[in-house]
């Protein structure tokens, strides 16, 4: 069977979440010398691009996202190792985080998903965190963007205080900074002075894309 | 008209003095903010137990009302709750669904949950289904042959509801999002029987409560099975694994003259709502506004008089301006008349809503949608 047959086999494993097949697929195309990349490419983020559109318009939801995030994340460590042998390398680093006073984590980590599923490396500093966390992992990694989530009208003040310390601590010209969460809209996210608002965990994915080739809110 | 006569009345569109003024409740947090702000410290909130309804000039509030059959209707016995480690301001708790859950002690958010007891099938024997049973002693209060013999004495003031339990989001709570997320594709066999076995327990409990001839006014469902992006679950899945025994549950009361069944749901309903109204669930409740604009008004131009609402005045708005409150109730003054509608803030008021607002849409609630009603609110003045 061909390359091309079989990934577009693994894209739909993905898509429809049969993490077997996206295991076996994946270690196939390994086995007869096909690309990491373009496994990564073309086999797991093409399928996961798939389901954060489908996802976007209504067309899946929160099961139908994990189960294919699942089958990408057992083929992504099947694939792992042969992506850092290759010197394959994720198209950025993203912090992400629950803000403080914020315990909510299923709007994070479905981005966290997606962020990955789309060829992201993400650094997750988990819920309730203060800005000198935030500060502090996207200084120690170098990332290229800050993630914020908030659930509540109560919390979602804090993402304000931690741009401020972005500011402070010198980092804020080096980082994109992009927010989501129940209460948040694309205009409270600007007059904080957001780069970007993301309305759901697929558009979030495609923002932290666009941030990374320059664009803005 | 009595609380109860007017409830009645104004959720079956029949005339009515005015509307009923009540509330959702509070956030825990919110009076001790409200404290700094004037609020006498003799007015307390608690779920269970408070005096604020005659000091803020109301009629009742909703939480008496959905606790007012004090029926265990979910699992009986319930974990104990208990506190399994300090750590300063949070603490890892157990809570009395079996879920180990991380919280803050103050100005508390949603708490993450970190521990399920509920993983297997073989959890789900041991520690859930036993639990599940319809028959147990403990369902109904110790003093309900007393409180069948109130509820039944002509003219009653009081609204009693009945609890209706919850399809979705308890076994989502025991087991956490993602895992019951998942189990829908890994073993929709299993996730179909805790559905079933659920409704059974609901089913076989109202029946108990029901036997005893009371006129309930009502019946209160839970699910928090939305967000701002819509449900948690497919329409497709809500229809094969949960309508059918929301129905169970609807004929059965209907069968006894229980003909209003709200459901409390946050988040982004509305690809909900038809398929309640087919399963038999008329009332949507506290109907969160949101980011994504939910308007009681526009939910009864496409349902008609067929759905029923409570709640609709976004929380927003009363952190606002006077002026925009004032113009909110207002503008919701024609549903209110129309009846089916009974408003208040869209969830629980949050503690970053100034005490003097909340006065404020109160004053506004008595002299628009109740016609000038005095009901003697204490204290504090306009």
């Amino acid at each position: 069977m061909e390359n091309s047959t079989i990934l577009q086999d693994l894209k739909q494993a993905v898509v429809d979440g049969d993490y077997r097949d996206a295991v076996d697929l994946t270690t196939e195309l390994l086995e007869i010398g096909a690309a990491p990349r373009q496994i990564l490419d073309e086999g797991l983020i093409a399928g996961m691009n798939i389901v954060g559109d489908k996802f976007k318009t209504g067309a899946c939801f929160v099961p139908e996202m994990l189960i294919a995030a699942r089958a990408m994340q057992r083929a992504l460590d099947v694939l792992r190792p042969s992506l850092v042998d290759t010197g394959v390398e994720p198209i950025g680093t993203v912090v992400l985080g629950t803000v403080r006073g914020d315990l909510h984590d299923i709007g994070k980590n479905l981005a966290s998903m997606f962020l990955e599923g789309v060829g992201f490396r993400v650094i997750d500093v988990g819920v309730d965190a203060p800005a000198d966390k935030f500060v502090e992992a996207v200084r120690e990694n170098q990332a290229q963007i800050l993630g914020m989530s908030a659930l509540l009208t109560t919390t979602m003040s804090y993402a304000a205080e931690v741009i401020k310390a972005l500011e402070q601590a010198d980092l804020r010209q080096k980082v994109k900074v992009i927010i989501g969460g129940a209460p948040v809209t694309a205009e409270w996210a600007a007059r904080i002075g957001a780069d970007a608002f993301a309305v759901d965990a697929a558009t979030g994915a495609d923002r932290c894309k666009e941030l990374m080739q320059g664009s803005a809110l | 008209m009595n609380n109860r006569q007017r409830f009645n009345a104004t959720m079956h569109y029949q005339p009515r003095d005015r509307a009923p003024i009540t509330d959702f409740g509070f956030w825990e947090e919110t009076f001790p903010i409200w404290y700094t702000q004037g609020l006498p410290r003799r007015i307390k909130y608690r779920y269970d137990k408070s005096n604020h309804v005659d000091y803020f000039g109301m009629d009742c509030g909703l939480d008496a009302v959905a606790r007012s059959a004090e029926m265990r209707i979910g699992l009986s016995p319930y974990f104990r709750p208990k506190v399994l480690e300090d750590r300063g301001d949070h603490e890892i708790f157990q809570q009395t669904d079996g879920v180990r859950v991380l919280r803050r002690k103050f100005l508390g958010s949603i708490p993450q949950h970190q521990a399920h007891l509920l993983t297997d099938r073989a959890s789900w024997q041991k520690h859930y289904k036993p639990r599940l049973d319809p028959d147990d002693p403990r369902r109904l209060p110790k003093d309900w042959a007393e409180r069948v013999q109130r509820w039944k004495e002509p003219d009653r003031a009081e609204i009693v509801a009945l609890p209706g339990g919850s399809l979705y989001g308890w076994i989502r709570n025991w087991m956490g999002v993602e895992n019951v997320s998942l189990l829908l594709y890994d073993d929709p066999a299993w996730f179909e029987e805790m559905v079933e076995t659920v409704a059974d327990c609901i089913i076989g409990a109202l029946a108990q409560a029901l036997a005893s001839g009371v006129q309930f006014d009502g019946c209160g469902m839970w699910e928090d099975m939305a967000y701002r992006g819509g449900p948690l679950i497919s329409p497709k899945h809500f229809k094969q694994f949960l309508v059918p025994h929301y129905r169970r549950i609807t004929d059965l009361l209907h069968k006894h003259g229980v003909d209003i069944v709200w459901l409390d749901c946050d988040g982004d309903i509305s690809l909900l709502v038809p398929h309640w109204l087919e399963a038999g669930v008329n009332c949507m409740f506290p109907l969160e506004v949101g980011t994504w604009g939910a308007d009681p008004i526009k939910y009864r131009q496409q349902y008609g008089k067929d759905l029923r609402i409570m709640g609709g005045f976004d929380k927003h708005i009363l952190q606002g301006a006077p002026a925009q409150i004032e113009e909110e109730v207002q503008r919701l003054a024609p549903l209110v008349e129309e009846g089916g509608y009974i408003g208040f803030c869209d969830h629980r008021v949050p503690p970053d809503v100034p005490l003097e607002n909340y006065v404020f849409f109160l004053e506004m609630v008595r002299t628009v949608w109740g016609h000038g009603v005095n009901l003697r609110p204490m204290g504090v003045v306009c």
